[in-house]
């Protein structure tokens, strides 16, 4: 019995050992842990790589954290919203923060980024920043100021673009201006030689002189682009030193006073709000107006496959061009608008690190570069500036030029709601319902009784 | 043999279950009702009232309550007496041209032909209504397109000879918010009152064309104090409609050029979903379901809508 009892016990033994050894090998097989991240995204045809980017940089980092041996792996679930504009994206996401359903990591116009700090939505990004270079280190400083709250970095530029005037050159030619001074029109205008209101007069000869309808045509609804012309006119809308947002009488109605002369000179349409995006690209891109006052992403998304401007530089720049936005009179600072997109992080996440790392990854040169010559949208890094695609999207390089000129929106967390008022003076302005006074009367008293700490001068 | 104490007793215990069935009754036929009224009408009214004493804001966050709202609506807002004023062109041009009188017209003309070409009629006016609205202003807009495709400019100029093409969204706002609700409100008023006139005694018209009554006069004399009440309900119904219904201008103008067209109810929405002020949004729909309730109690007390409610005014044979 004795001899059985041994032998059991040695079997027993050996089972034991063997199962444990088996257990011990396949521990981190069972032991692997999905952290699952959701990433809130608009869906925006001019930038579907932001959350793809996000998708393919957790393939990355699920291998760097294989290699760690961590046992933490990352899957990204993208849910889309369907806002129309990045305004009313921003406004959706704030309430399904407010009710506690918020994404972990979410897309948002970099203007927006304050309002979900100033609620304790996002979370504050400078220590992660520091603490992975290798990720954040080369990104171009200046884009980082547009990640800023008044107490730190609450975001990650995405991308960077110009806005500027597109014009037509041919119909320029037909309405009498030579070949050099058309083409000679970007760096006048980029020196400060060409000024606001000689956009007018180009504009106004065009649709006296041709069968062009139209003079100069503009976004139909609240938006980044318009602020240009206020920009040059000397509204940058915050207060330097408080950052609170700051209305200046007289400049405002010197910009609007741009709009009301083009209207009056029937060179800006007076229900140009009143059209439809897709039309107005139409009456631009196929030769009905002079000028279209857009960012340099809309040939890649729009122009060249929509309606077929020639994609060889060279073809495109013998019949279209673009100018910056002029100084406000001859001699003065042009402008031009970038209007960075932003990746940030929920301030109530499980994993702000897995988070960072992922944003990090997706931020990627290489990433970021499939972004920017699928969307004509600028790079964040400068080593993205050596990848031969990108040197071959010359229409990057060429709006690069602007960056030397170019401001932001102002970061402040009302700026969205100042803009739609904004919006509206110029609605009132061209459909004859205010003067240019009136409109930055209009503004400013709508915006001190619906805002606060708003500083008028 | 049963004694009056009896008989009593039956008596009450009778009243008793009757009491008692008119209590289920009211459970049943009247609790589903009162439900609802309380669920839809009563609660929202409630939640509006406490949104519009706090701060809620885009965040659908409160940090504290306040009366800071309602000394916006009666000290800042220097836009509410604009939209209050077109909120009452809207709303008496679109009953008066459209929803009451061309409904009456149209109920007048089509009772007056023949049958089948008046249910006909009838049918195409009711078009609009069974449209689903998006689409409905899609045709709208093409419509009135400012440019040569637009179906109105191409008639215009095509047939009248007009030069450049017209541009109504922004030259006439107003009018094409009124016609386009009006197009669609018609058709109410038609039907009400296409059924109060067939509910008219036919031997009133005989008896007046044999006293020599004309076709204004019988309209005068027969057809419209018959439709005293319909005309008074449709007119309270309509009105309280038109204050509160917004999604053909929203959809159509966008509420502009500029404010142009922005009506009360467009005005509530705009404040609260597109700028994200919700308890200011709170306290002027406030003032919207009280300018309700008073138009109601007016428009009540001026048709003298009780008698309509006591007994049916127009004989049915």
């Amino acid at each position: 019995m004795t001899h059985w009892k041994i032998g059991t016990a040695a079997l027993l033994g050996a089972a034991l050992s063997v199962g444990s050894a088996a257990l011990l090998a396949a521990t981190p097989l069972f032991a692997q842990e999905t952290v699952k991240l959701e990433l809130w995204s608009r869906q925006d045809p001019s930038g579907p790589l932001r959350p793809g980017n996000v998708v393919k940089a957790a393939e990355r980092l699920n291998k760097e954290l294989e290699a760690e041996g961590s046992p933490k792996r990352v899957e990204v679930a993208v849910r889309e919203s369907p806002a129309k504009g990045f305004d009313d994206d921003a406004l959706q996401l704030l309430k399904v923060f407010g009710i506690g359903e918020g994404p972990d990591i979410f897309i948002a116009a970099h203007e927006w980024i304050c309002a979900f700090q100033e609620d304790g939505f996002v979370l504050k990004l400078d220590d992660y920043i520091a603490k992975y270079p290798q990720h954040f280190g080369t990104i171009f400083p200046s884009l980082w100021s547009s990640a800023k709250c008044p107490d730190g970095t609450y975001a990650i530029p995405q991308d960077a673009e110009a806005r500027m005037f597109f014009y037509n050159k041919k119909l320029l030619r037909e309405a009498g201006y030579d070949a050099a001074f058309v083409d000679a029109m970007p760096e006048r205008a980029l020196s400060g030689d060409l000024a606001m209101d000689e956009v007018l007069e180009i504009a106004k000869k065009v649709v006296d002189k041709t069968k062009a309808q139209y003079g100069v045509l503009h976004r139909p609804n609240k938006g980044p682009d318009y602020i240009m012309v206020f920009q040059a006119y000397g509204s940058d809308f915050a207060d330097p030193e408080t950052g609170k947002l700051l209305l200046e009488r007289d400049k405002l109605a010197a910009a609007f006073g741009w709009f009301e002369r083009g209207v009056k000179e029937k060179v800006i349409p007076a229900n140009n709000t009143a059209m439809e995006f897709d039309a107005l690209r139409k009456e631009f891109y196929t030769g009905n107006a002079a000028f279209w006052m857009y960012g340099i992403w809309d040939l890649g998304s729009v122009a060249f496959p929509t309606y077929g401007l020639p994609q060889d530089e060279k073809a495109f720049f013998a019949d279209w061009g673009w100018i910056t936005g002029p100084a406000p009179q001859k001699g003065g600072k042009p402008v031009s608008l970038t209007h960075p997109i932003v990746y940030a992080i929920a301030a109530d996440t499980k994993e702000p690190e897995l988070a960072v790392r992922l944003l990090g990854h997706a931020s990627a040169a290489d990433l970021n570069t499939d972004h920017a010559v699928t969307t004509t949208h600028l790079g964040i890094k400068p080593e993205q500036l050596e990848d031969p695609r990108y040197a071959k999207a010359w229409p990057l390089a060429r709006a690069t030029e602007l960056l030397k000129i170019t401001k932001f929106l102002p970061n402040n967390s009302q700026f969205g709601d100042l803009n739609g008022i904004i919006f509206a003076g110029i609605q009132g302005i061209e459909s004859g319902r205010l003067s240019a006074q009136q409109a930055a009367d209009f503004v400013i008293e709508e915006a001190s009784s619906t805002l606060e700490d708003v500083i008028v001068k | 043999m049963t004694t009056i104490a009896d008989e009593l007793t039956i008596e009450r215990r009778g009243h008793q279950g009757s009491a008692a069935r008119r209590r289920t009754n009211f459970v049943i036929f009247l609790g589903p009702a009162i439900i609802l009224t309380v669920l839809f009408f009563v609660v929202p009214v409630i939640i509006d009232i406490t949104v519009s004493f706090t701060d809620l804001s885009r965040s659908l966050r409160i940090s504290e309550f306040t009366t800071e709202q309602y000394e916006k609506v009666f000290r800042t807002d220097r836009r509410l007496s604009q939209v209050i004023g077109l909120t009452f062109i809207y709303v008496f041009g679109t009953l008066a041209i459209f929803n009451v009188t061309f409904g009456l017209i149209l109920a007048i003309t089509t009772t007056a032909i023949r049958n089948v070409s008046g249910s006909f009629f009838r049918g195409v006016w009711l078009l609009p209504r069974m449209s689903p609205s998006v689409l409905y202003i899609l045709l709208w807009l093409w419509a009135v397109s400012p440019t040569e495709a637009g179906l109105v400019n191409q008639v215009l100029m095509q047939a009248f000879g007009l030069d450049a093409p017209l541009d109504l969204l922004t030259s006439a706002p107003i009018a094409l918010i009124i016609i386009s609700n009006g197009f669609i409100g018609a058709s109410m008023g038609m039907i009400i009152f296409t059924a109060a006139i067939r509910g008219i005694p036919e031997h009133l018209f005989h008896a007046a064309a044999v006293d020599g009554a004309g076709t204004f006069a019988t309209i005068r004399f027969i057809t419209l104090p018959a439709l005293r009440w319909p005309i008074s309900f449709v007119t309270i119904y309509q009105t309280l409609s038109l204050l509160v219904s917004f999604e053909y201008i929203l959809l159509l103008t966008k509420g502009g050029p500029f404010y142009d067209t922005t009506v009360y109810a467009l005005y509530v929405y705009r404040r609260a979903f597109e700028s994200g002020q919700y308890g200011y949004g709170a306290a002027l729909a406030l003032f919207l379901i009280v300018i309700g309730v008073i138009v109601a109690l007016i428009g009540w007390r001026f048709f003298d809508m009780e008698r309509l409610l006591q007994r049916p005014r127009i004989e049915v044979h």
